[in-house]
């Protein structure tokens, strides 16, 4: 009556276990359309709070402020608020939650790499979040007039470069959250992680605005990688060099995230496995 | 790729776990000290355990609270490390949780959840189909079968959030083996459950015992769960085996003793204690001497029954 | 005190009941006071980063000097406080425990389910973003230089106080809606996402956000309003709109809160 089952083929495996793992999540999604728009009402006033003052900043000096005018402002927020909503993944505050309810332990008895398991769902969060992003970015684009005329090849690479940084912030974030394992005050690290990503990354302003000695210190960090270097992208002034050398610089971060990853996770997993959840 | 050998089940040899347990003082300048610097003592949760379990057998694992029953299981499954001994499950050592093993084990907990909380049970079947990589054939067949021999019908359909809890578990225990596991740990997978719900699963891991010669073993607070499905119980307290054998001999050995309980006509409640052969003296002492409405005679609860077992063995 | 019925429980009573207990529990966790004094240092410093920024390109924005912007910054930085420390745990939990089904535990109770589901908690640790606040906000009165009078303090306390109130009206209703919504997880993302909205006075905002700010979620009452009577901004207009707008806000959240207790008690039995 018993027999082995059979097994399906690897990378064929590997591609329907995302499949479905993103299926799943964009299912739950639309199943959930009224909090998910919440949640991107919530995340619009950030960009809107940063065009309105910068804006207002460069109306007040004759119109444009270190070359940015209202209209190139206008679309560096709006795209930033796509690459923003891609490049949400699963916070390191959430460790403590996945390991005191056990979803933890469940998923390091499946034979898969957990890691998997968020890459796979949170992309499919993604394609929801996209798809509910355009009708707000046509109200914004309405209401604040952007300036945006990218090149095919600026399109081409932005498609890349958003999910690069999906990668480069997933990864490293993961790594970080593994913390938790050893202690879960980190509370206070994550803060301070977020904040140097705030300044360092794009997100408050654009690189160009920032005092050149920031600009330069970003290029230490993943942060410019994951907000300013997609947004830029699509939006300019970028040239075809800066264009490449962004892609070559998420593909170097991706490789750091991915070792990161390899190697707090064994020591993770030895620690979960020798105190227990 | 190891290929594990048909005849070994779980072998387990002088297993020990220690945990080590921080000692909280109180204060500000010790709660202060304690990020940085953590007293601890150990407690050894699995202290020198040995046994082994042949392919196909069911086997009840009995003890109190925190006797070491849902550690054994976790290290067993390698959700643990060894402290030190060593043990086996189908051929393999489990703390390298190698996936070759992984997609022939499972382990169910009774009060957790590893579905999707939102989204019916359907889906979260589809997602173990990825996981495990089941051919979608095999998967439709076990799926199905599941389904009918569960009596799940269209539970599945609805969102896990909306399931009761003996159904909730159902689906659990559904999701759990479609995958089509050798060797099943089940932690409590019946507390909180009504009666029927109980016999179902029951009757359900009984099933698939047969059916797929799976190794069981099986944690439980119910003793009617332990009857109906092990023949062989190994009964742990305090980390150590104090009882390994069948089940028909542990409880003749221990629970010489049942309860009478007994409610007067006054509405008073009276328990009185007897070992077996003088069960029918002490209710009829007690029918004669008192008021008596209602009577029932039982079994000492199974956590009294260990209790006994364990201070029976401890002295000399 | 003397002549009132002992089984009486009245509504303030009972919350500084709840508070105390609360705070008694807090108290145990007393590390947590340094990582969230840590946190809130952080946060400032973050504000203070965005400020700076600005000011690298300007000397003032939309009327609003350097220094008045500062008192703005920490007037929203206690309100924060204010809000995270006691308003926002306890609607979360009624939030949490609307989708758990557990929020018959405290309708059971014999007091105003209303009352009782808002003083439940309190995250005492979160006051160091007021006393962080409080610091900052004097800093920048002491640059400002013109003195603030007692007046403008007792102002700034009061209409302080309405614009709580007209938040935790808010927050209700949000809370509300998870009678009719099933998942609100997201509710905090959106509050804290529109809250950030309050860093800047509404008055730099178009007149859609503008009004948006003020009336939808109350935000102009609670951080910007104040901060006009600390900076000499102040007018009898502002102060009217924000009574009589919380005074709508109390009756509404009341009736909205209501009728999903309502709803909830017809769903789940």
């Amino acid at each position: 009556m018993t027999r082995p089952m059979a097994e399906e083929s690897k990378p064929h495996a590997m591609v329907s276990m995302y499949l479905t793992l993103m299926r799943t999540s964009i299912i739950t999604q639309f199943q959930y359309r009224a909090a998910t728009y919440f949640y991107m009402i919530g995340m619009i006033v950030e960009p809107v709070i940063y065009l309105v003052v910068w804006s207002t900043i460069a109306r007040s000096h004759g119109g444009s402020v270190q070359g940015f005018t209202p209209g190139t402002f206008a679309a560096y927020y709006i795209v930033w608020m796509l690459v923003r909503n891609v490049n949400i993944v699963f916070a390191p505050f959430f460790w403590e939650w996945r390991i005191k309810e056990g979803n933890f332990a469940s998923q390091l008895l499946k034979p898969v790499h957990p890691i998997h398991y968020d890459l796979g769902e949170f992309a499919g969060g993604k394609v929801v979040v996209i798809i509910l992003w355009l009708p707000i970015a046509l109200a914004l684009a309405l209401v604040f007039h952007p300036s945006l005329d990218p090149s095919v090849l600026q399109c081409v690479v932005f498609f890349f470069a958003i999910w690069g940084a999906y990668l480069i912030r997933s990864l490293v974030l993961w790594a970080l959250g593994l913390i938790t394992f050893w202690t879960t005050r980190a509370s206070a690290i994550y803060e301070a992680y977020f904040l140097s990503e705030l300044l360092l990354s794009g997100r408050l302003v654009p690189m160009q605005l920032m005092p050149k000695w920031a600009q330069q210190l970003s290029w230490a960090f993943p942060f410019r990688w994951t907000f300013a270097f997609p947004i830029t992208s699509l939006t300019g002034p970028i040239t075809q060099r800066e264009l490449l050398e962004g892609l070559a610089m998420q593909s170097l971060w991706i490789g750091v995230g991915t070792l990161l990853v390899a190697m707090v996770w064994r020591r993770a997993v030895a620690r979960f496995s020798s105190v227990g959840g | 790729m190891q290929q594990p050998s048909a005849e070994s089940g779980v072998v387990v040899e002088d297993l020990c776990k220690t945990f080590k347990v921080p000692v909280r003082e109180a204060g500000l300048k010790a709660s202060l000290s304690s990020l940085f610097h953590r007293e601890t003592r150990d407690v050894a949760a699995v202290d020198g355990v040995s046994f082994s379990i042949q392919a196909g057998e069911v086997v009840g694992f009995l003890g109190p609270n925190g006797a070491g029953k849902t550690t054994t299981l976790k290290l067993l499954s390698g959700l643990l490390h060894p402290t030190s001994g060593r043990c086996s499950v189908l051929g393999f050592e489990p703390r390298a949780r190698p996936a070759a093993l992984l997609r022939q084990i499972t382990l169910v907990m009774g009060n957790r959840n590893q579905l999707q909380w939102d989204l019916p049970a359907m889906d979260s079947f589809e997602l173990n189909r990825a996981i495990y990589r089941i051919p979608r054939a095999d998967f439709v067949r076990l799926r199905d079968e599941m389904i009918e021999l569960l009596d799940l019908g269209d539970l599945v359909n609805k969102p896990v959030r909306n399931l009761s809890l003996g159904e909730r578990m159902k689906v659990e225990i559904a999701g759990s083996l479609l995958h089509q596991p050798k060797v099943l740990f089940l932690d409590e997978p019946t507390i909180g459950l009504d009666i029927t719900m109980q016999k179902r699963i029951r009757t359900f891991v009984a099933d698939y015992n047969q059916r797929y010669e799976a190794t069981v073993m099986l944690t439980s607070h119910y003793m009617a769960d332990v009857q109906a499905l092990c023949k062989r119980v190994i009964v742990i307290h305090h980390g150590r085996i104090l009882f390994d054998g069948e089940l028909a001999s542990l409880a003749d050995r221990f629970s010489l003793d049942k309860t009478i309980t007994a409610r007067l006509a006054d509405g008073e409640e009276v328990k009185v204690s007897a070992a077996r052969s003088e069960i029918a003296a002490a209710t009829s002492k007690l029918l004669g001497e008192r008021d008596v409405v209602d009577l029932t005679i039982e079994d000492p609860p199974i956590e009294d029954l260990i209790e006994r077992l364990f201070s029976s063995e401890q002295r000399p | 005190m003397q002549g009132r019925d002992p089984h009486r429980t009245g509504a303030a009573r009972l919350a500084l009941t709840f508070l105390r207990v609360g705070v008694m529990n807090e108290v145990q966790y007393r590390v947590n006071f340094f990582i969230q004094l840590v946190q809130s240092l952080l946060t400032i410093a973050t504000g203070l980063t965005a400020l700076a920024l600005v000011f690298s390109q300007t000397d003032d924005l939309g009327g609003w000097t350097r220094p008045q912007l500062l008192a703005v910054m920490g007037v929203f930085t206690i309100v924060g406080g204010m809000i995270r420390s006691v308003i926002q745990p306890n609607m979360q939990r009624v939030v949490e425990d609307v989708r758990e089904g557990r929020l018959d535990f405290a309708l059971t109770k014999p007091a105003d389910a209303q009352v009782l589901v808002s003083v439940r908690d309190v995250r005492l640790w979160q006051l160091t973003d007021v006393g962080v606040g409080l610091i900052v906000l004097v800093i920048a009165l002491i640059q400002i230089g013109d003195g603030v009078g007692w007046q403008a303090i007792v102002a700034f306390v009061g209409i302080l106080a309405i614009g709580l109130v007209a938040i935790y009206c808010f927050w209700l209703m949000l809370a509300s809606a998870s009678f009719w919504l099933v998942r609100m997880n997201e509710v905090q993302e959106l509050f804290d996402g529109v809250y950030r909205a309050g860093q800047y006075p509404v008055g730099i905002y178009p007149g859609w956000l503008k009004y948006g700010l003020t009336f939808l979620v109350p935000l102009a009452f609670a951080v910007t309003v104040p901060s006009e009577a600390v900076t000499g901004r102040l007018t009898w207009q502002a102060v009217t709109v924000a009574g009589a707008t919380t005074v709508v806000l109390l009756a509404l959240s009341r009736w909205f809160w209501q009728r999903g207790l309502r709803r909830y008690g017809g769903a789940s039995s």
